[in-house]
């Protein structure tokens, strides 16, 4: 049964471009989903399992960008697949920063010391030059292996594909050792050391594989938008955009992150395109050009992140675990 | 020289003024069944805490199986063969029975399905064989309490800190947890026992030490200790509690 | 220029930081949750300001009088309409509830005030109190100073001798035993809670006339407020005080000697550093072990 609702999902995502591929902006929200989706999941690995919530996860997800982005208008000829992998080295090493300094501590230091660490990026990349500073990166043209990166169908697979990777990691995680010891982590720290687990270490190695899924995304972006700067790659918001999708769907669940990137990413589209307030005017109920018309013209695109803080208020006040978690118990 | 399993070495814990442990040492040999006992905030715990690498010691060494241990961390203490319960159990609650035993069988072997093995074995000596796929959460406190002593068992200790694993358990409950450890004792392990109960302590254990106010009060057999009378008077009047 | 200039400048506008980061530690002490609604409730008083001065035509340190106990009745009714309900949760959902308060206000600012920055000027914005050695003090700060000091005065006295003070420090150090003590711990929580809010507010209030005031300018603050508590040691309200001189200072002097621009990753390269060489902080009570 289980089976069957797989496949059957694996191939709708797989032949889905086949039926919107004409219609660029519908491509273009599927890539949204599945990126958040893979992004949320890689950060479920360590804050859903391992229980360690990181506040700052944009930090891996710019350092994938900028080092690609970077790499290539240096040397237009690299590999874009290779400045990738240069992007996982930096992440990785952000992430080990961080959880060296934090990973030994007992108390809850954590999510603050992963905002801290992001906001140094952040500022960092802001000041210097070779980053672009506040003008961002640029990148003109890029090749690989003769498919055309102009068009938006690679990067649906490629997201696609990273998606199902970091599922795939999640799975095996769950039924592995380290899979056991960092849900141990998570439910009571002094029992899982006194039964012989070393928590800085699995901490660390649960960052690290969530720190390079994230770079790899951050890459991708970088390759499709082609355009790139702090506010849209480093900035708080993203990373909590990652947690409350993770959150809604169900933390510590293998598919919550999914459902949760399916219902927020559209919603985030249908208010940031205007599309309630243009269905409210073409209702009738708005005149374009009123008082009213024209502020919710101005204003309705920011009040997404509005409903974001509302969403996440109530999703922990009523919702605690999730969509899934109504219907499975946390696993 | 008689090499110790473990030793207690003029331990002391202060916790800035206030001193927990002062200057206690005392010696563990293997296959014994020792009692640690004293009245409440003895400083018993907190020792426990010290030896097992979640307290630094303030001063003294703590040396297991010849190894100076005081300066390790908890998951290096188990490793060396020293496991421990808790005074409050610590259920890995969203997880079921089985998977808390097999976290403590991840601890010798890599495997899950050598874990899995390790663990049902666990489970049927302490006779949780029927909850195995309950979450730990839900279980009574004294199936909580056979849970955690099969989930350390799964890690084959050398020595088996209990901390009051009889706590908030009837007779038939307790009598049962005596049984299995002393079929721990008959398998090679060493067991240091924290205990209220007297009439358990007395029961199973070859040697005491006594503790009152973080100083060793008073050490020897179950008779010694009992017909001692500082110890006596150190818990008011009686040996007993209800 | 002598050091002294960027040394009392420093010690000056970490007399205000000293105030936010106060109100945090009260809340961590008390409630043992981490506030990342701080900054945003510090940016509700910079627009209380604005506005009691713009409006009502009020000078915004007269305009203290109103702003406080409004905070405070704010933060109370926060406390126990949303906070209360978490305070069993574990403590990451816990930041999360205030992450999405934090959200809501300040995108509410955002869609009422619009992003434009606004600008408090009084007729003493720009004056300056000039010392010998060529040294200038801003008059909005020297006022933001004293009354910093007069607001944490009345609050160590309050702390210290009051019994709503008293019983606040023994849910503090030790929630249960409070509670077995006859203290009523969810009005505890919720006084810490409006304590902590007048005292945000009151800090953005002062610096509303020398900063740029716009909704998102409580962000740049949260995280301060947190190193301030961090390297005074968390829940020390004593220890918060302290650490936001040494944060005043520490950015007046980055600014300075190296460059504006950097003085807010210094500030939180320094975080990092006290996690990694004294996580217990200056005063160290709860946590750091």
């Amino acid at each position: 049964m289980k089976k069957i609702a797989l496949s059957v999902i694996a191939a709708t995502a797989v032949a889905l471009p086949i039926f919107i591929g004409e219609n660029p902006y519908l491509i273009g929200i599927m890539i949204s989903v599945l990126m958040m989706a893979a992004l949320s999941s890689a950060w479920n690995i360590l804050g859903g399992y391992a229980g360690q919530y990181s506040f700052g996860h944009a930090a891996y997800f710019g350092a994938g960008a900028y080092t690609t982005l970077i790499l290539l208008t240096l040397y237009n000829s690299l590999n874009p697949l290779v400045c990738m992998a240069m992007g996982i080295v930096v992440a990785s090493i952000i992430a080990l920063i961080t959880g060296s300094i934090v990973f030994r501590l007992r108390g809850h230091y954590f999510g603050l010391a992963s905002i801290a660490v992001a906001e140094i990026v952040r500022l960092s990349v802001l000041n210097l030059e070779f980053t672009g500073g506040a003008q961002g990166i640029l990148l003109s043209d890029v090749s690989l292996w003769g498919i055309d990166l102009n068009s938006k169908n690679p990067f649906y697979y490629g997201m696609l594909l990273v998606l199902v990777v970091t599922l795939s990691i999640s799975q095996y995680l769950r039924t592995s050792k380290t899979g056991y010891y960092l849900q141990a982590i998570r439910e009571d720290q002094d029992a899982a050391a006194s039964l012989g687990i070393n928590l800085a270490f699995y901490k660390n190695k649960a960052l690290l594989i969530s720190a390079a899924l994230t770079s790899i995304l951050g890459s991708l972006y970088g390759l499709y938008i082609r355009f790139i700067d702090t506010s849209a790659v480093l900035d708080l918001r993203l990373s909590i955009e990652i947690i409350l999708t993770a959150i809604i769907g169900g933390v510590g669940t293998m598919w919550g992150p999914v459902v949760g990137a399916l219902l927020l990413v559209p919603l985030a589209e249908m208010l940031r395109s205007n599309l309630l307030g243009d269905l409210l005017v073409k209702a009738g109920l708005v005149s374009e050009t009123s008082g009213i018309g024209v502020f919710l013209k101005e204003n309705l695109a920011h009040a997404h992140v509005l409903v974001y803080g509302i969403i996440t208020v109530l999703c922990i006040l009523y919702l605690p675990k999730g969509i899934l978690g109504l219907f499975r118990r946390v696993k | 020289m008689i090499q110790h399993l473990l030793l207690i070495s003029h331990v002391s814990k202060h916790f800035g003024g206030n001193v927990a442990v002062s200057d206690v040492s005392f010696a563990v040999e293997e296959k014994q069944i020792f009692g640690l006992i004293g009245p409440n905030g003895a400083g018993k715990t907190t020792l426990f805490n010290c030896i097992t690498g979640f307290f630094p010691t303030t001063s003294g060494d703590v040396i297991f199986d010849n190894k100076k241990i005081n300066t390790l961390r908890p998951d290096e203490v188990c490793k060396l063969g020293m496991a421990r319960t808790w005074q409050r159990v610590k259920p890995l609650g969203s997880l079921t029975v089985l998977e808390n035993v097999m976290v403590g069988a991840f601890s010798i072997t890599n495997t899950t399905r050598e874990a899995e093995i390790i663990a049902r074995e666990q489970l049927q000596m302490v006779g949780l064989t029927d909850y195995t796929t309950k979450s730990a959460g839900s279980l009574s406190i004294g199936l909580k309490k056979k849970l955690e002593l099969a989930r350390v068992l799964a890690t084959r200790p050398k020595m088996l800190l209990l901390d009051e694993i009889c706590g908030g358990l009837n007779h038939t409950e307790t009598d049962i947890i005596l049984n299995i450890i002393r079929n721990i004792r008959i398998k090679g392990a060493t067991i240091v026992f924290i205990e209220h109960d007297m009439k358990a302590v007395t029961s199973i254990c070859d040697r005491i030490v006594v503790l009152n106010s973080g100083e060793k009060l008073a050490e020897g057999t179950p008779e010694e200790i009992t017909n001692n009378s500082d110890v006596i008077s150190a818990y008011l009047g009686g040996g007993h509690h209800a | 220029m002598s050091f002294l200039q960027p040394l009392l400048s420093g010690i000056l506008t970490g007399g205000v930081y000293a105030l936010a980061g106060m109100g945090m530690s009260l809340v961590f002490g008390v409630m043992n949750i981490s506030n990342f609604a701080h900054g945003d409730l510090m940016m509700l008083g910079m627009y209380m300001a604005f506005f009691a001065f713009t409006l009502l035509h009020i000078d915004p340190y007269v305009s203290l009088v109103l702003i406080i106990p409004t905070a405070f009745l704010f933060g109370f009714m926060l406390e126990k309409l949303f906070i209360n309900r978490v305070i069993h949760h574990p403590h990451q959902n816990q930041i999360l509830l205030t992450i999405g308060l934090g959200l809501i206000m300040s995108n509410t600012a955002l869609l009422a005030f619009t992003s434009d920055p606004k600008i408090l000027t009084t007729t003493y914005s720009s004056s300056a109190f000039n010392l010998p050695g060529g040294i200038s003090l801003s008059v909005p700060l020297l006022i933001s100073f004293l009354i910093t000091g007069v607001t944490i005065a009345i609050l160590y006295l309050f702390l210290a001798k009051s019994r709503t003070g008293m019983a606040l420090r023994a849910t503090s150090q030790n929630r249960e035993a409070a509670q077995l003590m006859g203290i009523n711990v969810a009005k505890m929580s919720a006084i810490a809670f409006g304590i902590g809010t007048a005292l945000a507010a009151t800090a953005g209030a002062l610096i509303a006339p020398t900063y740029y005031i716009h909704p998102l300018a409580g962000h740049s603050f949260l995280l301060k407020a947190f190193t301030i508590c961090v390297l005074g040691g968390l829940g020390s309200v004593v220890g918060a005080g302290v650490g936001g001189i040494i944060i005043g200072v520490v950015e007046a002097m980055s600014s300075t000697y190296w460059s504006t621009d950097w003085k807010d990753v210094i500030v939180f390269v320094l975080f990092l550093a006290v996690l990694l060489f004294r996580p217990q902080g200056l005063f160290g009570k709860k946590g750091g072990e």
